[in-house]
Formats: structure tokens, C-alpha cells, sequence
């Protein structure tokens, strides 16, 4: 059985699971206690749980990060915040050094079992320092792994494992999902890090996304169907580890890839992906690789600057069209 | 506060251990047998072994980069250490570290040490956090420098641990030289300790070259943090004696011909104290040290037979 719940509902049963399950795990970001998170996701959390295991921070980015990396190495199991994924960059020291090599550096005498869960992208007019997704910069940093999930069933899943998991993890929600529904088990469940989901299934044209872009993605090949065009979207759901098994076995099936995802174009993860195709099913392709991302462009605050910044529809339709060429 | 001769003797062992131990470092560097740069702990070593002789073995320790004291006084095992400078495989990294080393044994509370300054106090923050949240009576403590104490994580990590009351006890090694940067240029106000009036944490000032003075300040800031009273600055006074890494000139300092640095040797003070306060006569002494000389040179001998790692060590250990 299941229910149809809003993607921040399905986090917040992820965190509260996985809280009365294991006395280790606590929650520490900016406003997550009294206030419930500024998008709501640990509404109702301290209240059932404590102030000791739902802790309001100072606005410390660096302490909620290197602070939790030092709980983590002594037992316990956070799951930090940062009130908005730009903020990786006040505190890059303490994600990309001591999150993700901290273990290494130390001849893996510790364990670093720590989510940082990322509020990402473009919405509602925040501007430049409060709407990217700057997932890519982490794929430089071995040690972590990185989940992007697009539905409310794989972000409960995906969340349950990435607090259960001894890596450190980095977990982007996009904001503009925290309200959109879909259907999550009743029972428990979870899906392991590193696999994609075909979201839909097709012959003609390869969509490998993830995120806000995947969603679009489903739009687009419902699209092109009435144009006899049969698109398989592919969602990574983790860029670390990344299942490229998947990937490479749509691209095979299609011969056509076009990767999309919310980040700007140039150095984001999308340029990583089409390398790896290139490198590993060149011979499979009949034709370029393409990619409809971010404008390589600050995001403007405007709201209506930013509704023409973001890839859409048209734009991933188009390069469907274009492919079939 | 009364010092029991054990414990007096125990902290000078300590410090005669850690100078040779550098001093047997010394000599591998000069026979090129260390990769990578040694930031030398002499004259460190009362504020070192004096503040960590104050913890339990189930204390965490971050330490510094300046010289390796505060990681000897915690127990690490000296082969293990010999092995993470010669990079090999009997190295507690199993062949990562050289030069600055990340020693981690948990199974004593040595809890590593962060590359990039002043990261560490957010981590040692966090450890008291744990502490707290644990309902244990562990003590973190952090060692830091006077050039440490000025990045900004300080200040996020001070301030939580005073808003939090936490069991911290911040050490900060005050030798007055950020590198090249004298402290007058680099820091304002009357000092690191009275930074902790501000935060909400007791501040307490020490002269570095007194082990046992350092000592005494540590035990009651460990005893305040374990009562749940909050954390502490210890700001000591020390003198580098060395250059700020093996190989640097000094070209903006004094030359050591111009300094007295065994006025504030603590080391030469401490032993002086042992004999002026008649706890061991100069005899005893002789033979206490020579057997810490034979027990470095076992363990050098021992972490010398180790094999260096394959490439095949660089892909191990990223994930769990």
C-alpha cells in the first residue's frame, strides 16, 4: 500500500524514522528546531525528539559542518543542515578537507557516518547566492557520496540510506519540489545509494538528469511521444556513486543522449557524464552528445528573470527533436 | 594543588621523550629519509605534555602541527609514529603520512589533526558537543597557535562552545610568530585568554615554560568542562626554538645567538625543578633518560624494518 504525500513530508518521515531507530542520529542547521526548518522539512521534529537531538545552531556554517564531522568521529550519526546548498561555499573547508577526507588523511582509524542535507536551486526569487546547485563542485572531493533525488518515494529512500551509510553524505533537495506529491510506501523501505531509475522507458532518445530536471524530462518525453518519439529518461538520483552501468546500457539501447540538469552548463556534472560516454560507448552513438543546463549566468533575482534562466521544457523538447535529425 | 612526585616525574618522562624523539626526527630529516615539512616542537613541549598529562586516555585530543608532543603525552604508539614520518606501513596511516602527519588512534582519543588551520577547533567543538549530547564526561581539547587563533573558524567555535557550556578546553600556544608574523603585528587586544570573557568561557593565562604550572591550569580546566561548567582558553606562553618549519632561514627574526632561548627551555626548567626539589638526584635522572634513548631507539629500529606502501595504498580507504 501506499499514500500520496509532498516530497518534505517524505523527508521529514525519513528523518523521524531513522531518529527513533537509531539514538544516535540528531538533527543540528540553522531555524531546523522551534521553526521547523525555513521549508518546513523538520516541522515537529523537537518537539517529539528534544532539544538535544533537533539543536539550532548560530548561523556557524563552518561549525554546523566541522562541528558535525567532529560528532561523527565520536559516535554519533548527524544529520547537519545548511540552510541554502550555496552556503557549501562559506564552508568548503569543512565539506570538501575534513567531510570527505578526514577518514582518509587518518589512515581510516575513524569514520565520518554524517549526512549534510542541501536546500539547492532556483526558486521563488532568492538570487544569485540562494538558488544554485552546485553539485559538481563535490565530485572533486573523493570521500563523499552525493544523492540528488526528484521524487518524494526515492528522497525518503535514498535519505533513510544516506544516514545509515558510513560515508558522509550530501543530500541536494530542490526547493521547488518540497511541496510536489507523489506516492510513497507505506511500508519501509529504502533504496540503496548508487542506482538509477528509469524513469520512463523508451527507444529513441537517452534523457540522463536528475533533480527538479528530471520531472521536466517526464514532461517532455509524454511531449514527444505525440511526435513518434519515443525518450527514455534516465535518473541518476546519485552523482557518487554513480551508476554508469545504467546509463551506458540506455545510451546503447538509443544511440542519442542528451544530459540536463539545473546547474550551469560549463564544469557542471553533465560535462563528467558525457565524458564517461564518450569514453566508455563512443561507438554507440549517432550523434553528439547534448546538454540542456543552466545558462552559464548568475541567476538573477528577478522572479521573472529567473523563470527565463532555468532549462525548460522547450529547450529539452527541442534538443529531442534536434537529436532525431 | 598539590603535585604528587609521580605525576611530576611522569610529565618531565614525557617531555625528555618528546625532545628526543624529535631530535631522532631531526636526524632522519638530515638523512633524507622524511618526505615532506617538519614544523619542530622544541620548546613546546611544557605547554604540550602539560596540558594533555591533565586528560583521561577516553579525552579526545586535536592536535597541532607544532612538533609532536601533545600526541606522545597521549600514549601514540612510537613505532606507529616513527612509521607515519617515514611513510611506511608500521605508520599509524599505514604509509599516508610524512612529514605532517595525521596520527589518529581513537582507542586513546587522539582524534587527528586538521591540515588547514583552525579548522580543527570546529571539530574539537564538535567532539564536546558529542560529549554533551552522549551524556559522557569526556573533555575535548584543541591545540592551536597564536596564528590558528585568528581564522575566523575560532570565533564559530568559541562562540558555541560558550554559548553551549561545552566540555572544551582550547590550548593556544602562544610563541608569538604566525610564521614570519609577529603576534604584536597580526593581534590586537591583551591577549588570547581574555578573548574567553567575551564568549562566555574562563580565560587563563600561563607561562608555557612551566610544565607543571601548565599542568595545574589544564586539570582545572578539565575539571570544570567534566562538571559541566564550560569551556576554557588556556593561552601559553612558549618559545619556538626552531624555525617555523626544518629549513626555514629566519631572516625576520632574531638569529639564536641574539635569543636566550634556554631561559624559557622547558625542558632544561622542568628537569632543574626535579633536581632542586630533590624528587630524583642527577643519577636517577642519567638513568631514566637513557632508558627513554633505548626505548626510541627499539622503536625506530623496529618501524625501520617496515615496508613502504604500494600505489595500490592511495585507493584505500576512501569509502568505508
Amino acid at each position: 500500500m501506499s499514500r500520496t504525500i509532498t516530497m518534505g513530508a517524505a523527508l521529514r518521515e525519513a528523518l523521524l524514522e531513522e531518529m527513533e531507530r537509531d539514538p544516535r542520529v540528531f538533527i543540528m542547521g540553522e531555524d531546523v528546531g522551534a521553526m521547523g526548518g525555513v521549508f518546513g522539512v523538520t516541522h515537529g521534529l523537537q518537539k517529539r525528539f528534544g532539544k538535544k537531538r533537533v539543536i539550532d545552531t548560530p548561523i556557524s556554517e563552518m561549525f554546523i559542518v566541522g562541528g558535525g564531522v567532529g560528532a561523527a568521529i565520536t559516535g554519533l550519526r548527524p544529520v547537519v543542515e545548511l540552510q541554502f546548498a550555496d552556503f557549501l561555499y562559506n564552508a568548503a573547508d569543512e565539506v570538501l578537507a575534513k567531510m570527505a577526507k578526514w577518514r582518509y588523511m587518518h589512515g581510516g582509524n575513524v569514520t565520518v557516518p554524517m549526512v549534510l542535507r542541501l536546500p539547492a536551486g532556483a526558486m521563488g526569487g532568492v538570487g544569485a547566492e540562494h538558488s544554485q546547485c552546485p553539485e559538481a563542485m563535490l565530485l572533486q572531493a573523493p570521500g563523499l557520496h552525493v544523492v540528488v533525488p526528484s521524487t518524494p518515494r526515492d528522497a525518503k529512500g535514498l535519505l533513510k540510506s544516506a544516514i545509515r551509510n558510513d560515508n558522509p553524505v550530501c543530500f541536494f533537495e530542490h526547493k521547488a519540489m518540497y511541496q510536489i506529491t507523489g506516492e510513497v510506501p507505506d511500508e519501509e523501505y529504502t533504496i540503496p545509494l548508487g542506482t538509477a531509475d528509469i524513469k520512463h522507458e523508451g527507444r529513441d532518445v537517452s534523457i540522463i538528469t536528475w533533480g527538479r530536471m528530471a520531472h521536466i524530462a517526464m514532461s517532455v518525453a509524454e511531449a514527444a511521444k505525440k511526435r513518434d518519439i519515443s525518450v527514455e529518461v534516465v535518473d541518476v538520483r546519485c552523482l557518487q556513486p554513480l551508476d554508469l552501468e545504467t546509463i551506458l546500457r540506455s545510451v546503447r539501447k538509443t544511440g542519442r543522449v542528451i544530459i540536463s540538469h539545473e546547474a550551469s552548463k560549463t564544469g557542471g556534472a553533465g560535462a563528467e557524464i558525457a565524458a564517461l560516454i564518450a569514453e566508455n560507448a563512443l561507438e554507440a552513438l549517432q550523434g553528439p552528445i547534448r546538454r540542456v543546463c543552466g545558462p552559464d549566468a548568475p541567476i538573477p533575482q528577478s522572479q521573472h528573470l529567473e523563470k527565463l534562466w532555468l532549462p525548460n521544457s522547450g529547450d529539452l523538447l527541442q534538443a529531442v527533436e534536434e537529436a532525431m535529425r | 594543588m598539590g603535585m604528587t612526585r609521580e605525576l611530576k616525574l611522569a610529565i618531565y618522562s614525557k617531555m625528555f621523550l618528546a625532545q628526543r624523539w624529535e631530535t631522532t626526527l631531526l636526524r632522519l630529516i638530515e638523512q633524507g629519509m622524511v618526505s615532506g615539512i617538519y614544523h619542530a616542537g622544541r620548546g613546546h613541549e611544557g605547554a604540550e605534555v602539560g596540558a594533555v598529562m591533565a586528560l583521561r586516555d577516553d579525552d579526545y585530543l586535536f592536535y597541532d602541527h607544532r612538533g609532536c608532543a601533545h600526541i606522545i603525552a597521549k600514549g601514540v604508539d612510537l613505532v606507529a609514529l616513527y612509521g607515519d614520518f617515514l611513510g611506511n606501513c608500521s605508520g599509524s596511516t599505514h604509509g599516508l603520512g610524512a612529514g605532517i602527519v595525521h596520527v589518529c588512534d581513537p582507542a586513546r582519543g587522539i582524534m587527528g589533526q586538521s591540515g588547514t588551520l583552525g579548522r580543527g577547533q570546529l571539530l574539537a567543538a564538535g567532539a564536546a558537543l558529542s560529549a554533551y549530547l552522549r551524556e559522557t564526561d569526556q573533555v575535548a581539547m584543541h591545540f592551536f597557535g597564536d596564528g590558528a587563533a585568528n581564522v575566523g573558524t575560532f570565533h564559530e567555535a568559541a562562540n558555541v562552545a560558550g554559548a553551549w557550556k561545552l566540555p572544551l578546553v582550547f590550548v593556544v600556544q602562544n610563541n608569538g610568530w604566525a610564521v614570519s608574523v609577529p603576534v604584536s603585528h597580526a593581534t590586537g587586544g591583551g591577549g588570547f585568554a581574555r578573548r574567553a570573557d567575551a564568549y562566555g568561557m574562563a580565560g587563563v593565562m600561563v607561562d608555557g615554560s612551566d610544565a607543571f604550572a601548565v599542568y595545574a591550569a589544564a586539570a582545572e580546566a578539565v575539571a570544570r568542562a567534566r562538571r559541566g561548567d564550560g569551556a576554557t582558553i588556556i593561552e601559553a606562553k612558549v618559545t619556538r626554538m626552531r624555525g617555523h618549519f626544518e629549513g626555514d632561514a629566519e631572516k625576520y627574526r632574531p638569529s639564536k645567538a641574539e635569543r636566550d632561548d634556554a631561559a624559557t627551555d622547558p625542558v632544561l626548567i622542568t628537569r632543574n625543578r626535579l633536581l632542586a626539589e630533590a624528587i630524583l638526584s642527577e643519577d636517577a635522572l642519567q638513568a631514566l633518560e637513557a632508558d627513554i634513548q633505548q626505548k626510541l631507539e627499539s622503536a625506530l629500529r623496529q618501524a625501520k624494518q617496515a615496508d613502504m606502501p604500494t600505489r595500490a595504498r592511495i585507493f584505500d580507504g576512501i569509502y568505508v
